[in-house]
């Protein structure tokens, strides 16, 4: 039975919010666990999910929860670790949510219903509110509230854009299930205007949920506020889950003709977003917020490339997936980078290459990988893109990719310079401890436990893995949900 | 002849005005609850088969609607004592101005859109859409946070109106799901709103800018 | 012909009785028994008996404002369908023509108070102006509504013999907002609470009082008449609206007319009682009501009438 691998999350999420705190933790990782086996049971054998009419296994969809299933598992083992480190209050209510969180993005990956796709994307944010409410600081109250609002009202417009797909079907005397697997075969006998303005509808809503411009004002706010693990989860997971509403209505304009109208507005926002992060990038002063902007980045550089479709589709898959695996790594990274240095802003951080190697290393290889260097994947699925710009003659466009690309770059490099590299100044300065006098570097207040790097480690390597040999599976499962809208290795 | 349902609807829009021009929150509790009713009744009205499940969901999806969920909003509010008025960014001379043009817009937008199947019921698409952009209206031009979450449901009622009618395909299970999904919203937005109130002593938005760039 | 001059001087002659009903409302909320329904002509009466006093920075304007508010009270009231039958004169565009006779009587008004220089009556004056201009707006907002449903611009097309019943028929339910809208004006045009007090003589809460501080004995009566007057006006269309009912028997229609005016009457005296004074830049919005629920109004009824 399909639907146990989201059910059973939320059981256990339920269950959180009353177990002790040393129970939740076991719960989480157990649960992550069992996620992980389901989900490659489920690749392997693909089986039918029972409310036939609301779910359906896809390519897009398991490529998705894969990723889900695989960066939960690793990011509830770091969890454990840092829930030992720090000290939460109601620990058991993020726990809670964190399972609740999975099995709603679970449920998005399932989903085939349009509304119960919608469902299932509100249902995340709710989930996922409480998480970055956790610290309880006025500033993380006011990322909350603008989390909750923003998103919300975003979801609604994209439920109005479902509300008028449902009318194209109306008008043009369709009768059929309202799935995406079904409205994709009579795609063509929908109402092109209606299609039109609902696909305009769902961007802009489930835009708001990815990160693109200009909605994406609630995630630096939120993904910085939030602690590291559920800024992993947030930044990684939940903004593929939002992608893939919009993947699947851009599969239905496909299959209508009207294809070029939506890669349009794709690549428009794309662009946008890029451009915006560019902006934003250069003038950050916390790093967690600059892994947000570097998150809003990568998601219009997937918009992008989903809106040129043909090579650049599939690089835009192949981007989503790594940076899934890359950018969480970074923010798990950064959770270490916050207790080993009790601070968010960058020019209170430095020296990490002496005083955190473990740390360092991860950091570094994720900015690298991050950035487009090869030999992780996003150089393949960004040098895709590009290639695939140029043949369809998209040449603006792709200059100011580029160009954006660069500045980030530069941005993005200089702050990571100065964490590694620069001098860290010890806030005690003017301790007359003799102890400190003597090692102005300061000690570590914290050992880099092994459960608090591997994470970081397997999802790195999973990357560069990936870069250069992709399982046979996995590269169909990509063929066959690209060519849907268009894309393939041509 | 007016229809019934027209009769209701055009309090409604009469509704949506009285939101425009007033300042006290309980008022607009008492308006969002209303709307919500009168929106849940229409597919009775419609014409929509009716089956025994259908009869059950339309009666749920009322209750919520027209009373759990105003209700959250009004345990919240009772919990968050008001001191002042929060000043609207939109003064209320030129909301109650906007409102009457956004339903003559309305009205005109629903003429040139010839639905086939709501064309016997000519204010139900106005209202729709005028609930609908009221919504956003409160959301974007107005300070207190509590007015926003207010929009924010008026705009779901708005949604839920311009669903129901539009397509004669009527789910009710998943409207359901969505239903208790607002609803959830709703709650957790209450309880985010208790916590500003406890944190910042006011629901001003204004104080909720710190967070920059 | 001759009804209709019989019927104007019973309406001029009955204004001043049909004000005092409002005091006996207002005084029976207030647990007392209220002057007598004829205080309002033993007033007259003692007012027409004084002498004047005229200040000596005042001109001739000062001695003509308050004849000029009479007449013209009492000209508006020769267009009025009183009980629905035909006013002495009517001609097409006569709604327009009575708005500006009206309009000259608050000109009037407004020009003797500041033709006396005192800065109270120039206060009273700048706000008498301002509110007015809201509910013109409103007022041609009605008249619109009208014309859209009759396509004639005459006071007695819409409120005489059968015509009115014929409103409601076209029109139906936003009629309703049409006669609060109605009702609201005439709150403000009379300054009646909650837009102004005619109770006290504070000079924070005084629009129309505050106007005329400086009239005495016998042109302060022609004011008050003029007021009077002026009231009925509004209560008569008022009374049409809702009461539009026309039998044969002529006595039977007057009655229902009477009966209607005094529902007017009796709702004035109550929201005086019931609603507290609104605060100066409260009022604006108060009037604005009227003007939205009339366009409201026009909207709707333009729905169904296409």
């Amino acid at each position: 039975m399909v639907e146990i691998i989201f059910l059973a999350p939320f059981v256990t999420g339920l269950l959180a919010f009353f177990l002790p705190k040393t129970i939740g933790r076991q719960l989480l990782v157990g649960t992550g666990a069992i996620h992980l086996i389901l989900s490659l049971l489920l690749w392997k054998n693909r089986s039918v999910p029972i409310f036939e009419n609301y779910f359906a296994v896809t390519p897009e969809g398991l490529l998705s929860l894969l990723v889900i299933s695989l960066l939960f598992f690793l990011i509830s083992i770091y969890t454990m670790a840092y829930l030992k480190e720090t000290d939460l209050k109601s620990e058991n209510i993020f726990t809670g949510s964190m399972l609740l969180f999975l099995s709603t993005m679970t449920m998005v990956t399932l989903s085939d219903h349009i509304m119960v796709m919608w469902i299932a994307i509100e249902a995340t944010t709710l989930a996922s509110a409480p998480l970055i409410y956790t610290y309880r600081t006025s500033a993380s109250l006011e990322a909350t509230w603008k989390y909750l609002l923003i998103c919300s009202v975003g979801i609604a417009m994209a439920l109005l854009g479902t509300v008028l797909i449902t009318l194209a079907m109306d008008v043009g005397n369709v009768d059929a299930p309202l799935s995406f697997s079904a409205l994709t075969g009579v795609a063509k006998d929908l109402d092109p205007m209606w299609l039109k303005a609902g696909f305009v509808f769902i961007l802009v809503g489930y835009g708001t949920k990815m990160g693109l411009a200009p909605m994406h004002t609630w995630l630096p706010d939120a993904h910085s506020e939030a602690p590291s693990p559920a800024s992993a989860l947030l930044s990684g997971v939940l903004l593929n889950c939002a992608y893939l509403g919009i993947f699947k209505t851009h599969k239905i304009m496909h299959a209508a003709g009207l294809g070029d109208f939506s890669g349009t507005i794709l690549i428009v926002f794309g662009l946008m977003s890029i451009l915006a992060a560019a902006t934003f990038i250069l003038k950050q002063k916390e790093y967690k917020r600059m892994l947000a902007y570097s998150s809003i980045e990568n998601m219009g550089i997937i918009a992008f490339g989903t809106g040129i479709g043909g090579l650049a589709a599939y690089g835009a898959v192949i981007c989503m997936i790594h940076h899934s695996l890359i950018k969480s790594s970074l923010f798990l990274s950064s959770g270490n980078m916050l207790l080993g240095y009790k601070d968010r802003l960058i020019e209170n951080t430095g020296n990490m290459a002496s005083r955190m190697p473990k740390t360092f290393v991860a950091f570094f290889a994720g900015f690298a990988g991050i950035s487009g260097f090869p030999p992780f994947g996003i150089f393949i699925g960004e040098l895709f893109i590009i290639v695939g710009a140029f043949k369809t003659g998209h040449y603006v466009a792709a200059g100011i990719f580029i160009l954006s690309m660069c500045f980030i770059f530069a941005g993005f490099a200089n702050q990571v310079m100065k964490i590694s590299f620069a001098d860290f100044i010890n806030k005690d300065d003017a301790s007359t401890d003799p102890k400190k006098i003597a090692d102005p570097a300061g000690t570590i207040p914290f050992k880099e436990k092994a459960s608090l790097v591997w994470p970081q480690y397997i999802l790195l390597l999973t990357s560069l893995i990936l870069c250069f040999f992709i399982p046979d599976t996995l590269y169909q499962a990509i063929i066959e949900a690209v060519t849907a809208i268009g894309g393939g290795i041509k | 002849m007016i229809h019934p349902v027209d009769t209701l609807l055009s309090l409604v829009l009469l509704s949506v005005l009285f939101s425009f021009g007033t300042s006290r929150l309980q008022g607009l509790i008492k308006v969002v609850a209303f709307q919500g009713i009168v929106a849940s009744m229409v597919p009775f009205f419609i014409g929509h088969d009716m089956s025994a499940g259908g009869v059950v969901f339309t009666v749920a999806t009322l209750l919520i609607r027209g009373i759990i969920i105003p209700l959250c909003i009004y345990l919240a509010i009772k919990k968050v004592a008001i001191r002042r008025e929060v000043e609207p960014i939109v003064g209320y001379h030129a909301s109650i101005l906007f409102g009457l043009g956004l339903i003559v817009g309305a009205t005109y937008v629903s003429r040139q859109l010839n639905l086939p199947a709501i064309s016997e019921y000519l204010l139900v698409t106005p209202t729709a859409v005028a609930l609908l952009v009221t919504g956003m209206f409160f959301l974007i031009a107005r300070r207190n946070a509590i007015a926003m979450v207010l929009g924010y449901i008026m705009m779901e009622n708005g949604i839920y109106l311009v669903g129901t009618t539009f397509s004669s395909h009527v789910r009710h299970i998943v409207e359901f799901g969505i239903l208790l999904d607002v609803l959830a919203g709703v709650m957790i937005m209450g309880i985010i709103l208790q916590n500003i109130n406890k944190t910042f002593d006011d629901v001003d938005t204004a104080l909720l800018r710190t967070l920059k760039e | 012909m001759i009804e209709s001059v019989i019927l104007w001087f019973l309406g001029i002659l009955t204004a001043p009785f049909f004000s005092a009903i409002i005091l006996k409302v207002k005084a029976f909320f207030g647990g007392k028994k209220g002057p007598p329904l004829l205080i309002n002509y033993y007033t007259l009466i003692k007012l027409f008996k004084k002498g004047s006093v005229y200040s000596n920075s005042t001109t001739f304007v000062f001695k003509l404002g308050p004849i000029i508010s009479l007449a013209t009270a009492v000209t508006v009231l020769m267009f009025l369908p009183i009980a629905g039958y035909n006013p002495i004169f009517s001609f097409n565009g006569d709604v327009i023509f009575i708005m500006y006779i009206m309009g000259l009587g608050r000109f009037f008004t407004i020009a003797a108070a500041m033709d006396t220089a005192s800065p109270f009556e120039g206060m009273g004056a700048a706000r008498e102006a301002y509110f007015p201009i809201i509910c013109e707006a409103a007022m041609f907002m009605i008249l619109i509504f009208f014309y859209r449903l009759t396509g004639e611009l005459q006071l007695a097309s819409f409120f005489s013999g059968g015509n009115t019943l014929g409103l409601w028929n076209m029109a139906g339910a936003p009629l309703l907002f049409i006669v609060i809208a109605f009702f609201i004006i005439l709150l403000t045009e009379n300054s009646r609470v909650p837009v102004d007090d005619p109770a006290t003589h504070l000079e924070l809460t005084m629009i129309h009082e505050v106007m005329v501080l400086d009239h005495s004995g016998p042109d302060f009566g022609l004011i008050e008449l003029g007021a009077f007057c002026k009231l009925f006006f509004y209560a008569t269309l008022i009374s049409r609206l809702i009461l539009p009912f026309d039998f044969g028997v002529p006595a039977f229609g007057f009655a229902l007319f009477v009966l209607g005016l005094f529902i007017v009457y009796l709702a004035i005296g109550v929201t005086e009682s019931v609603i507290a004074r609104y605060r100066m830049d409260k009022v604006p919005q108060f009037v604005l009501t009227s003007f939205a629920l009339a366009f409201f109004a026009i909207i709707i009824s333009l729905e169904f009438i296409k």
